[in-house]
């Protein structure tokens, strides 16, 4: 049905899509797998015309497809369920789900609720679920919005003669057990109708509703098998595609921390987002937080990092009792904290890698109470030398450097700034696997320093290959802890099974 | 130099801050080409003084947009200086200057406060303090113009004499334009209000004290608003509730013609004195050809949207408001 070969799709400085082909069939649920940044939500948005590719064709039944924006791809009968939700949230539920198709219910220039809200309804009718189509889209659940956006990319067959191809990235990342059975279930009832390519990371869940799956590895597909001929752990050797773990995340550096606490948390609770956290970190000692999205992992990094104030229990930094309103106090008690949002939060893009690094803590460049232009070249230089930015030099606005590079300078900020505790929100996001690499080195560096790390990650991998201890959180509460010295490393069914 | 090297200095920020200086000569060789001689060193200091207040109030909304907001309040906080000034000289003397500054500095720090305290955008706070700050030179003035009567004109004469041929406005324009300047480039300040500018939420994790950053800035507009106020009520020797009406227009036309980012981040000073003489001098070769002096907010207005439309990158923008 659906015919992609040679896709290529280029971003500055990434190859993000390398001559990949894939095929999807009439009825049939194909599974994306891959690890984050292998590609997979970008070649999603190929085929759902948000992105236009730089080489390659798309065919659908045989025809050559041109898309120029997802208004296109809907024409064809492609559909797409976002990975980040896309219904606005303070519209109803059948308004959602009609976006853009307003024409359809206007007469007169005016245009028709009535017929609007019972198309809604027939339309989640059609997929068994029960939602007040004229509830506001910010009172579902995260569950019921996912269930709408999927009764929204069905509308197109009220409009497209032939069988829709329905894209699922990542549907199940902010659902629970039952509610990622019942989307499942909804999935196999429509395959008469549809078919589906379903993206996720989690690879059971890909072997257990796809009839076949291609594994994506740095923006190619490195494989493609029939669901029921392979296991998950096959699939994961070759998604991850590498031999030894315990060298790729240096665990061989991986020293004994040292006694003094920098961090320390008893019964942190904030706002209902987590509660009863106990936390110690010493200097020199990484501990990674493990969880889905929703856990409370993240607001627990932001409240050591100032973004996020907590409202029960005690925090003490090095030994001083904070409340942080903002991240100043937090910079100021030696936090650096590392956001995921590298482009928004963590470099100010438009000022110089210079600026950048400078920029928590201007005393450092500065002489007889005036900022010193010389003194933060050659500091800035003398970075992008010891941790081997690639830059054409200091002057260089942060938003021409890759994201590797730009987490370079981020971390060059916080050293200069001489934090000694560091709080790493999903810190190799987007990166390829050599950056990778060098961010796991500059933080075993770190660590060898003596600098507290907080870590929070994207792979189970990631976070058991780096921590010294890693906590697993589920609806805001700790429920495992494990020791994660070399040698003693648990394995990612543990964290799972706590996790979920 | 190689070809890269060339390449990036015209995608840098070097050629927007060269562009407005292009234009500046370029409009100069106009008029003198139009009218041979005319550039003299009396013209040409007669222009500057001309300037002056033009590019003190520009000076002070270009550290609000700097940081990506507005002043709108300038006008109202000028002609209120003007007014207090009128009003307090026959009795305080000189001290009238620095109660009158004082109170746009007030005025300026209340909208920053607003602003930032409150969470309101700062075009509204602006507005709204404008308004505010009309009403109150309205009502102090009971609506009239105070002409300075000649026992305040003596201490109102320096302001309009010059010092070994400079005008005293041109004087303190040049040391409030130096000021500024280092305040932008070499101060903790400065450096903290551009990153705010280009980046908020980054500055704001970087441990930048972003509130306090902006209340400084608008409290810095506020103040030079009010100078120029006083300045120019020394000028007219007249203080009146409307004297900087026409002003606002011209003023941030000044900073964005000089090339400073109406989105924040991008600029200073030195563009803004090359922003302020080039309205300046459009204003003067209206008059020289004989365009009706009610219609040159017309023409600024024409010009602040085409200078935006031009500088700006919007493809880079998403949503504008």
């Amino acid at each position: 049905m659906l015919n992609a070969s040679g896709i290529i799709k280029n971003f500055p400085g990434v190859q993000a899509l390398r001559d990949v082909s894939i095929e999807v069939r009439p009825n049939e649920v194909v599974g994306l797998i891959g690890e984050n940044g292998a590609g997979k939500s970008t070649l999603m948005r190929v085929l759902a015309g948000s992105y236009r590719p730089d080489g390659g064709s798309l065919t659908l039944d045989g025809e050559q497809l041109r898309m120029r924006s997802p208004r296109d791809a809907a024409r064809h009968g492609i559909g797409m369920v976002f990975q980040e939700q896309s219904l606005v949230l303070n519209l109803t539920v059948a308004e959602n789900i009609y976006l853009g198709e307003e024409d359809r219910f206007t007469r007169f220039g005016l245009v028709n609720w009535r017929a609007m809200n019972a198309a809604a309804r027939r339309q989640l009718a059609k997929i068994g679920i029960d939602i007040d189509v004229t509830a506001r889209t910010s009172e579902l659940t995260f569950a019921a919005r996912q269930m709408v956006e999927l009764a929204k990319a069905l509308t197109l067959e009220e409009v497209v003669e032939r069988q829709l191809l329905i894209l699922l990235d990542e549907p199940t990342s902010v659902l629970n057990a039952a509610d990622i059975e019942v989307l499942f279930a909804r999935v196999r009832s429509l395959k008469s109708r549809a078919s589906f390519v379903f993206v996720s990371h989690r690879l059971d869940e890909v072997l257990a509703i796809s009839d076949r799956v291609y594994t994506m590895k740095d923006g190619a597909v490195v494989a493609k098998h029939r669901a029921a001929e392979v296991t998950a752990p096959e699939l994961h050797e070759i998604m991850v595609g590498r031999g030894l773990q315990a060298e790729y995340y240096r665990e061989a550096r991986q020293l004994a921390p040292r006694d003094t606490v920098m961090v320390e948390a008893k019964g942190l609770g904030a706002n209902g987002a987590y509660h009863g956290v106990d936390l110690n970190i010493r200097a020199g000692e990484i501990v990674g937080i493990a969880g889905v999205v929703g856990s409370g992992r993240e607001e627990v990094t932001r409240t050591i990092g100032g973004f996020l104030q907590h409202d029960a229990g005690e925090m003490k930094i090095a030994g001083d009792t904070v409340r942080f309103a903002s991240p100043e106090p937090a910079v100021r008690k030696g936090i650096g904290y590392v956001p995921r949002e590298r482009r928004l939060e963590g470099l100010v893009m438009f000022l110089s890698i210079a600026e950048n690094i400078s920029l928590a803590d201007l005393s450092s460049v500065m002489r007889h109470g005036a900022i010193d232009y010389g003194k933060e070249r050659r500091l800035a230089a003398d970075w992008i030398k010891r941790l081997r930015i690639k830059a054409p030099g200091p002057d260089a606005a942060c938003r021409k450097l890759s994201g590797g590079n730009q987490q370079k300078v981020v971390l060059a900020r916080w050293m200069t700034a001489g934090s000694r505790i560091l709080v790493l929100d999903h810190p190799t996001r987007g990166l390829d696997v050599g950056a990778k690499e060098e961010v796991y080195e500059l933080v075993r560096d770190l660590s060898a320093q003596g600098v507290a790390i907080l870590l929070i990650s994207d792979t189970l991998e990631e976070t058991i290959g780096l921590s010294h201890q890693v906590l697993v959180m589920r609806d805001g509460e700790i429920t495992a802890r494990f020791d994660a010295s070399p040698g003693k490393k648990p394995n990612q069914v543990d964290l799972l099974r706590a996790m979920v | 130099m190689n070809e890269t090297s060339i390449r990036q200095m015209f995608e840098g920020k070097w050629t927007q801050g060269a562009i407005p200086l292009v234009l500046l000569v370029a409009l100069l060789l106009i008029i003198e080409i139009a009218a041979p001689g005319f550039l003299t060193g009396e013209t040409v200091s007669l222009l500057f003084a001309n300037t002056a207040v033009l590019f003190i109030l520009a000076t002070g909304v270009t550290f609000a947009i700097l940081l990506g907001g507005i002043d709108l309040s300038i006008q109202a906080v000028a002609s209120l200086a003007s007014v207090i000034l009128a009003q307090l000289l026959p009795s305080l003397g000189l001290a009238a200057f620095p109660v009158a500054i004082l109170s746009g500095l007030a005025f300026g720090t209340l909208s920053g406060i607003v602003h930032v305290k409150l969470r309101v955008p700062s075009f509204v706070a602006t507005l709204a303090t404008g308004g505010v700050v009309t009403g109150l030179a309205l009502w102090v003035s009971n609506g009239r113009a105070i002409t300075i009567e000649e026992s305040g004109r003596e201490n109102t004469a320096w302001i309009n004499a010059a010092v070994a041929g400079v005008p005293v406005v041109v004087l303190i324009s040049a040391v409030i334009g130096i000021a500024a300047f280092l305040a932008l480039r070499y101060t903790r300040f400065g450096r903290q209000a551009i990153a705010v500018g280009a980046g908020e939420p980054a500055a704001w994790a970087a441990g930048i004290n972003v509130d306090r950053t902006k209340i400084i800035a608008f409290a810095a507009s506020g103040m030079l608003a009010a100078v120029a106020g006083v300045v120019l009520a020394a000028r007219l020797s007249s203080g009146s509730p409307v004297l900087a009406n026409q002003l606002l227009l011209p003023a941030i036309a000044a900073v964005i013609v000089g090339g400073t980012a109406i989105t924040g981040g991008l600029g200073g000073v030195a563009r803004t004195a090359v922003g302020a003489l080039i309205i300046s001098i459009v204003r003067i070769g209206m008059t020289f050809v004989g365009v009706n002096i009610f219609l040159e907010n017309m023409v600024f207005g024409a010009v602040l949207i085409a200078a935006v439309a031009i500088t700006i990158d919007r493809s880079k923008i998403a949503v504008i408001k």
